[in-house]
C-alpha cells in the first residue's frame, strides 16, 4: 500500500499513540521514531544556554534533523566556544543573544533546546511553550516540585512536545539491556539495585569572566562566582541528588516499572568545606512498591567505583557502567564457569568492521580489542545525546510520544527533589506517590 | 514570527531518510570460555535478542567442559586417558566431531590432524617455551601422532587408540564446532542476522544485513589488513603462525606442526577458510597453513563453495576457490 508522508505521519502517530501506555514498547518507538524528520527539513532550533552540558548536545545536533538558527546565553565566552562546536558539525552559523526572551520573540523557531542553571528550567520551559515552542529540557526537570508540575501542565495545555533530557534513555546499551535481559525475566525477581556515582574531585570551576567588567547580577548571580559554579549554590541547584542520582533514579524507575514511594537520606559537606552550600557526600535509599529498594551513593572523595547501576535479581544480576557497557551474572551457577560474567558491549559501526578475523587471540587480548578505546566510549555515550536530540526533532515533525516526556522524567525529579529535604534532615520521608500516574 | 506547521511541511528539502540511531551501533554480547572470547554480534535494531544471545553463549562453557584437555573430567580427557586400553563409548555430539576430524584429515590428505599434541610438546609449545627439539625425539612423537591410529566405531559408538600415547586435542576445530552450536541455538530461538565467533579465529553469520558481515582479516606480523569482505550466511576461519613462533638461523618457525613431516609449518603465515560451517573453515584453515598453495589449490578444485585466502611468507596474500557466503572487496597484495 502506498501511503503519503501525511499519512505515513498519522500512521506512524496513531501507532505509538496506542502503544505509548505500554512502557514495554517505549523502546520500539524510539526504534521506529528517530528515522528523521518526515518532511520539511531539518527543525529550526535555538539553543538557551551553551556551557559544557549545552554544547555536548550541540555537538550531537545533526544537521539533517535540525537547523540550530540561534543561541542564547549570558556568558559571551559560552557563545564563542559553541561556535566552534557548531562549524565542527557542518552547521551553519547561528545568531547569538545574551536574552532569551529576545531570541524567542524574534526568530522563527520550532523547537529550544535548554541547558541552563537547573533554577531557570521552570522559567524558561513555560514561557518557550507559551509561544508555542516544543522544547527539549536538560535534567533534572526542574528545582521544585511545583516547577515540575507547571511544566508538566503547560505541556499538556499547549499541546506542545516537552522532553527532558535523560540520555539514557536514547543508550542502545540500556535499551538492550531492558528489553533483552530485564523484560525477559533473565534477573529473576530484583528486590534490590545499586545506584553508585563516585568522584575524587571537588566540583569546583575555575575560570577568568567573559570580560574584567563582567557584572551577572542582572540575571541572580551575584558575582562571576556563583554564575562559574551555580552547582554548588542552593539557590540555583540541588546538588549532586539533581546532577548525579536523577539520571540513576531514571533508570531504576524505568527498569522496576514503578516509583519510589520514600527515601531515606543522610550526608553532609564533609570534605570541602569551602562555603559551598551543596553536601559532597550522600547517601540515600529510595523504596519501591514490593519491597524494592534502590541505594544511591555518591561521594567526592574517592573515584574507585566511578558510575554504574546494578540490578541484583533472585537469577541474575545486571551491571550497566559508564553509561557504555553491561554485564549479565548468573545468580547461583552450579560450576565457577557458569559463574563467569556474560558482557554485552555498544559499539558505534562507523568504529570498523564486523569483525577483525586473525589467528586465535587469547580471553584478554580479545577483550580489550573489542572493549574498544576510551574514545570509543566516547562515541557510545555521543551517540545517545545525538538520537536524543534526533528523536527530539522527530517527535517536533510527528508529534509523536517521546521516551522521556514529563509523565516519566518528573518521577525521577520528584524523587530526588524530596531526597534532598531527606538528607538534609537525615530522615525517612514519604514520596508522593503516583507523580507520574496522574493525568 | 513563528510559522504554522502546514508552512513548515511544503517548504524546504526533505533530509535524508536516515536509519533509526539503534541500527548505528553493534552489540557485543561476549563470554569467555575455551581460553579466549565467545562473542554474538548483534545489530542494535536486534537488540530485543540479547537474552537469546546470553542464552546461546552457554553452549561455549558446555561443550569447554565435554572437549577441554586441561580439565581431567572432560570427554576427551578420559579418551586420552582410557581410549588406549580399549574402546571408549562417547556422546554422540563428539563422536560425530571426531568423525568429521577425520573425514576433513583424509580430505587434507593428513595437514588437518587432532594428534598432533606430542608434536606440539617436542618443539616445547604446549609448554609455551619453542625449541628445535632432536630428531630422535621428533621421531618418536610421529610415532604417536596420526588419526590412523584411531578406530572410530560408528555403530558402537566408540572410540579407540591402537597404539599408547595417542593424544587428542581439539583445539583446532573445536571452537568452530561450539559456534556453530551457539549459531545454532540462535537460529531455533528466531535469530535471523547475528554473526558468532570466537577468539577472533573463527566465525558464522546467521544472515547478514546489507550484504553481509564486513570482516577484515589481519595478522600480528602483518601491519594492514590481509583481506577485507563480507561474510554472508557462512562461515570463516583464520590459522596463523605469528603469535607462538622460534627463531632459529634466521628462519621463523609457528606453532603449527605439520604432522606429516613433524616440523612447524612453513611457508604461509596466515591462511583463511569460508566453508558453510565454523567447524570446517576452522579446521581447514589450519590444514591450509600447513598444505599452503598446493593443497588450498587441490582442495578448492575438488570442494566447490570454499573459499581459501593465503598470505605467504613474502607478505602476498592470494586467494583460492569462491564462496556464495563471501564477497572479498579487497585483497592485500
Amino acid at each position: 500500500m502506498h501511503l503519503t508522508p501525511e499519512e505515513q505521519a498519522t500512521g506512524r502517530r496513531n501507532f505509538l499513540r496506542a502503544v505509548a501506555g505500554v512502557p514495554v514498547l517505549a523502546g520500539l518507538g524510539a526504534a521506529s521514531l528517530a528515522r528523521g524528520p518526515i518532511a520539511g527539513g531539518p527543525v529550526r532550533i535555538g539553543y538557551i544556554g551553551v556551557g559544557g552540558e549545552g554544547r555536548v548536545l550541540l555537538g550531537g545536533t545533526d544537521p539533517a534533523y535540525a537547523h540550530v538558527v540561534a543561541m542564547a546565553d549570558i556568558n559571551p565566552a559560552q557563545l564563542a566556544l559553541a561556535d566552534a562546536v557548531l562549524e565542527k558539525g557542518g552547521h551553519g552559523k547561528a545568531t547569538h543573544y545574551a536574552e532569551w526572551r529576545e531570541m524567542i520573540q524574534k526568530e522563527a523557531l520550532e523547537g529550544i533546546v535548554i541547558a541552563t542553571p537547573l533554577w531557570m528550567h521552570t522559567e524558561i520551559t513555560i514561557a518557550c511553550l507559551e509561544a508555542g515552542l516544543h522544547v527539549l529540557c536538560e535534567k533534572m526537570m526542574a528545582w521544585d516540585i511545583e516547577g515540575c508540575e507547571r511544566m508538566r501542565a503547560t505541556a499538556r495545555r499547549t499541546g506542545k512536545v516537552l522532553e527532558i533530557g535523560y540520555q539514557r534513555n536514547y543508550n542502545t546499551v540500556y535499551q538492550a539491556a531492558h528489553e533483552g535481559i530485564v523484560k525477559a525475566g533473565v534477573l529473576g525477581d530484583v528486590f534490590m539495585a545499586r545506584l553508585a556515582w563516585h568522584r575524587n574531585g571537588n566540583w569546583r570551576r575555575t575560570g577568568d569572566p567573559p570580560a574584567a567588567n563582567y557584572d551577572p547580577s542582572k540575571w541572580g548571580y551575584p558575582t562571576w562566582e556563583h554564575l562559574l559554579n551555580w552547582r554548588l549554590y542552593k539557590k540555583y541547584s540541588r546538588g549532586l541528588l539533581a546532577e548525579l542520582a536523577s539520571h540513576q533514579v531514571n533508570v531504576s524507575n524505568w527498569f522496576f516499572q514503578a516509583e519510589p514511594e520514600a527515601v531515606i537520606g543522610t550526608g553532609g559537606i564533609y570534605r570541602f568545606k569551602d562555603g559551598r552550600e551543596v553536601d559532597d557526600h550522600i547517601y540515600a535509599t529510595f523504596e519501591y512498591p514490593g519491597g524494592r529498594s534502590a541505594v544511591f551513593s555518591t561521594v567526592e572523595s574517592n573515584a574507585f567505583e566511578r558510575n554504574y547501576e546494578v540490578f541484583y535479581g533472585t537469577r541474575g544480576t545486571l551491571l550497566l557502567q559508564g553509561e557504555s557497557e553491561a554485564y549479565l551474572f548468573e545468580e547461583g551457577a552450579a560450576t565457577p564457569a557458569a559463574a563467569r560474567p556474560t558482557g554485552v558491549e555498544v559499539q558505534p559501526k562507523a568504529g570498523g568492521p564486523a569483525l577483525s578475523a586473525s589467528e586465535s587471540r587469547a580471553a584478554d587480548a580479545a577483550g580489550r580489542a573489542a572493549t574498544g578505546s576510551a574514545a570509543g566510549v566516547n562515541l557510545d555515550r555521543l551517540a545517545a545525546y545525538r538520537a536524543e536530540v534526533s528523536g527530539f526533532c522527530s517527535a517536533v515533525r510527528t508529534g509523536a510520544p517521546l521516551l522521556c516526556g514529563p509523565d516519566r522524567a518528573i518521577g525521577s525529579a520528584i524523587a530526588c527533589i524530596t531526597a534532598v529535604d531527606a538528607v538534609a534532615g537525615k530522615t525517612r520521608l514519604p514520596i508522593r506517590v503516583g507523580a507520574a500516574a496522574q493525568s | 514570527m513563528l510559522v504554522d506547521r502546514r508552512t513548515l511541511l511544503t517548504r524546504g528539502p526533505t533530509p535524508p531518510r536516515t536509519s533509526s540511531p539503534a541500527a548505528d551501533v553493534w552489540l557485543r554480547v561476549h563470554r569467555a570460555a575455551m581460553a579466549c572470547r565467545f562473542e554474538v554480534l548483534l545489530s542494535g535494531e536486534d537488540r530485543r535478542h540479547t537474552a537469546a544471545a546470553h542464552d546461546a553463549l552457554r553452549e561455549a562453557d558446555r561443550l569447554d567442559a565435554a572437549w577441554s584437555i586441561y580439565r581431567d573430567d572432560s570427554a576427551v580427557s578420559i579418551l586420552n586417558r582410557d581410549a588406549a586400553d580399549a574402546p571408549v563409548r562417547v556422546e554422540a555430539e563428539l563422536f560425530a566431531l571426531l568423525a568429521r576430524a577425520a573425514d576433513l584429515w583424509r580430505r587434507t590428505d593428513g595437514a588437518f590432524d587432532v594428534t598432533t599434541t606430542p608434536l606440539s610438546r617436542c618443539w616445547g609449545f604446549v609448554a609455551r617455551e619453542g625449541r628445535v627439539p632432536a630428531d630422535t625425539e621428533i621421531e618418536a612423537a610421529r610415532a604417536v601422532a596420526g588419526l590412523h591410529h584411531l578406530t572410530l566405531d560408528a555403530a558402537a559408538r566408540t572410540v579407540h587408540f591402537r597404539v599408547r600415547g595417542v593424544e587428542l586435542n581439539l583445539g583446532a576445530i573445536g571452537k568452530g564446532a561450539a559456534v556453530d552450536a551457539i549459531a545454532a541455538r540462535l537460529a531455533r530461538r528466531g535469530v535471523r542476522h547475528a554473526l558468532v565467533s570466537a577468539a577472533g579465529s573463527s566465525a558464522r553469520a546467521i544472515g547478514g544485513r546489507d550484504g553481509g558481515f564486513a570482516v577484515d582479516v589481519t595478522s600480528p606480523l602483518v601491519d594492514r589488513p590481509l583481506a577485507r569482505l563480507r561474510l554472508r550466511g557462512g562461515a570463516l576461519g583464520t590459522s596463523g603462525i605469528g603469535v607462538q613462533s622460534i627463531v632459529r638461523d634466521g628462519r621463523r618457525f609457528g606453532h603449527v606442526i605439520d604432522p606429516r613431516t613433524g616440523w612447524p609449518a612453513t611457508g604461509v603465515v596466515s591462511a583463511t577458510v569460508i566453508a558453510a560451517d565454523a567447524a570446517t573453515a576452522d579446521a581447514l584453515s589450519t590444514a591450509m597453513l600447513i598444505g599452503g598453495p598446493a593443497l588450498a589449490e587441490r582442495y578448492c578444485a575438488a570442494h566447490p563453495d570454499t573459499l581459501v585466502i593465503l598470505t605467504t611468507e613474502d607478505r602476498r596474500t592470494v586467494r583460492f576457490g569462491a564462496s556464495r557466503a563471501a564477497l572479498v572487496e579487497a585483497l592485500c597484495t
